[in-house]
């Protein structure tokens, strides 16, 4: 039995999804509405306790962090490779999952969060998201909700963000323009994690990143939205949000 | 022939050192004063590269296989891993290699941040303070990214507060508490095997027994693992690496502590 409890096919939800889609491998999807608090019900967190998504449940195994998720799925299943098999560029495959969580990722979802998230989420009654946060079992997690919801992100913060989020940019397209994928020659979970944290980089920073500016990482988000396993992830959306990725059609 | 630069055998250091000598994988030692800012006068061809420059450790050791700079410590390791699949550090399944990812995840925010805020406190700012202000401002001035010269700019000046003390005690004591827990249920952290997950650890713990060490006073299962570990040859080949005979004095600034609180 595999289920992968998860989000639109975007940023942490997204990862899985594409791995799960490109190995080839069965799953039960089971969605969860993050801005209607679902991976915070108590049907949830009998499953996850953390009430983080995704999470993937694997026969007895409980698996968290997309990240780790997509490495247990290439590992754990037969289908085409999804890392490549020299060692070097694994080790590269990695340095950028890392790059791309934890420092990319974080800057990038921090305008999103203040600029989308929060305005979303403030709709509903205050009574209502003050219960929603405090049934929120993470401390961090509960920190990042009551900042996005009551909009608290610093000038300072935001404007850091920016700067990391021009960083990323410049070291993504140097990359690509070294290379036709993120490790090397092989199109790997590199290039998966890169897309769901990158895809909408165009519409959200059509400044910084375009066809003039930033010709490779286009280049490269179009050769990842054209691979049959990305168009049938993106089919999984709900929302508008998922059907943004259409623009890498032009 | 592989190549290793390295400082002390401590946190970041301390990694590929174990897994190199775990493995019997012969390299050459690149040994690099990082408290007297040496990674920073290297050739070119290393620090010119992406990987080094934008090291999410900041300073961290740098392993060359034939003339490709890698960097981040954990992954180095997995880097020997895949590239020496004898005596394997990781497995059997697959869980078990989900595992071992999962720690360094939590290893890697949580604790990393944490214990090189109070090594650096302690340990670095006293360092850099007793040598010429001038010339450590004016590499600093140099580096290349924003997160190296904010992090060895607050090391120089002792700036740590105390919010950010209590709170890298918080992260340790949390990070405690999981190695307890994990070791209730098996002899090592992965699992049944001793696997790269201990390696990672243990590198960032063995120093906390100099820092902090009331936190590991009731952690009696934790103290055990890290007397283990301290004990197989492989650790003690990684450990004489020492220049100094104090390896757990050696400090860089660490990554940064996540940005959303």
């Amino acid at each position: 039995m595999l289920t992968l409890y998860h989000w639109e096919p975007n940023a942490n939800s997204g990862k899985p999804m594409l791995a799960l889609k490109e190995k080839g491998v069965d799953f039960q999807s089971h969605y969860l509405d993050l801005l209607n608090f679902d991976q915070h019900k108590p049907d949830y967190l009998k499953i996850n306790p953390n009430g983080t998504i995704p999470a993937l449940v694997h026969d007895e195994l409980m698996l968290t962090e997309s990240t780790a998720i997509m490495e247990y799925v290439n590992d754990a299943f037969p289908g085409p490779k999804l890392m490549p098999d020299d060692p070097v560029e694994r080790q590269r495959a990695r340095w950028w999952m890392r790059f791309f969580d934890q420092y990319f990722g974080p800057s990038l979802s921090m305008i999103g969060w203040s600029v989308f998230v929060g305005p979303s989420v403030r709709q509903k009654d205050p009574e209502e998201l003050k219960a929603a946060i405090e049934r929120i079992p993470l401390k961090e997690r509960r920190i990042a909700w009551s900042k996005a919801i009551y909009n608290t992100f610093s000038p300072e913060e935001l404007e850091e963000s920016r700067r990391r989020v021009g960083v990323g940019i410049a070291c993504l397209e140097k990359a690509l323009s070294e290379r036709p994928w993120i490790a090397g020659e092989t199109y790997s979970l590199g290039d998966i994690n890169g897309f769901n944290l990158g895809y909408a980089l165009p519409l959200a920073q059509p400044q910084a990143c375009n066809d003039e500016k930033t010709p490779h990482i286009l280049k490269w988000l179009r050769a990842i939205y054209r691979r049959p396993a990305t168009q049938e992830t993106w089919k999984m959306g709900r929302t508008q949000m998922a059907s943004r990725v259409t623009y890498l059609s032009q | 022939m592989i190549e290793l630069y390295h400082w002390e055998p401590n946190m970041f250091s301390l990694k590929p050192l174990i897994a190199l000598h775990e493995k019997g994988v012969p390299f050459t030692s690149r040994y690099t004063d990082f408290g007297a800012l040496e990674q920073y006068a290297l050739p070119v061809a290393l620090t010119g590269r992406m990987e080094v420059e934008h090291n999410p450790e900041r300073d961290g050791p740098i392993l060359v296989v034939d003339g490709t700079p890698m960097t981040e410590s954990f992954f180095i390791t997995l880097y020997l891993d895949d590239a020496y699949p004898e005596k394997p550090l990781r497995g059997p399944d697959a869980e078990n290699r989900w595992r071992v990812l999962m720690w360094a995840r939590f290893i890697n925010e949580v604790l990393e941040p944490a214990v090189s805020t109070l090594g650096s406190r302690k340990f670095l700012s006293p360092l850099l303070q007793s040598r010429n202000r001038r010339d450590i401002e004016k590499t600093i001035e140099r580096m290349p990214t924003k997160e190296q010269r904010d992090g060895w700019t607050a090391a120089l000046a002792g700036s740590y507060s105390d919010d950010l003390v209590e709170d890298s005690r918080r992260k340790i004591g949390l990070a405690v508490k999981k190695f307890e827990d994990a070791l209730a249920k098996g002899p090592w952290l992965a699992g049944q095997n001793y696997s790269l997950a201990d390696i990672n650890a243990f590198s960032i713990l063995r120093p906390v027994q100099y820092l902090a060490s009331d936190l590991l006073e009731s952690a009696s299962r934790t103290k055990d693992w890290l007397a283990r570990i301290e004990s197989r040859p492989a650790v003690k080949a990684a450990l004489a690496a020492s220049k100094t005979g104090k390896p757990h004095e050696a400090f860089t600034p660490g990554p940064e502590h996540s940005r959303w609180g």
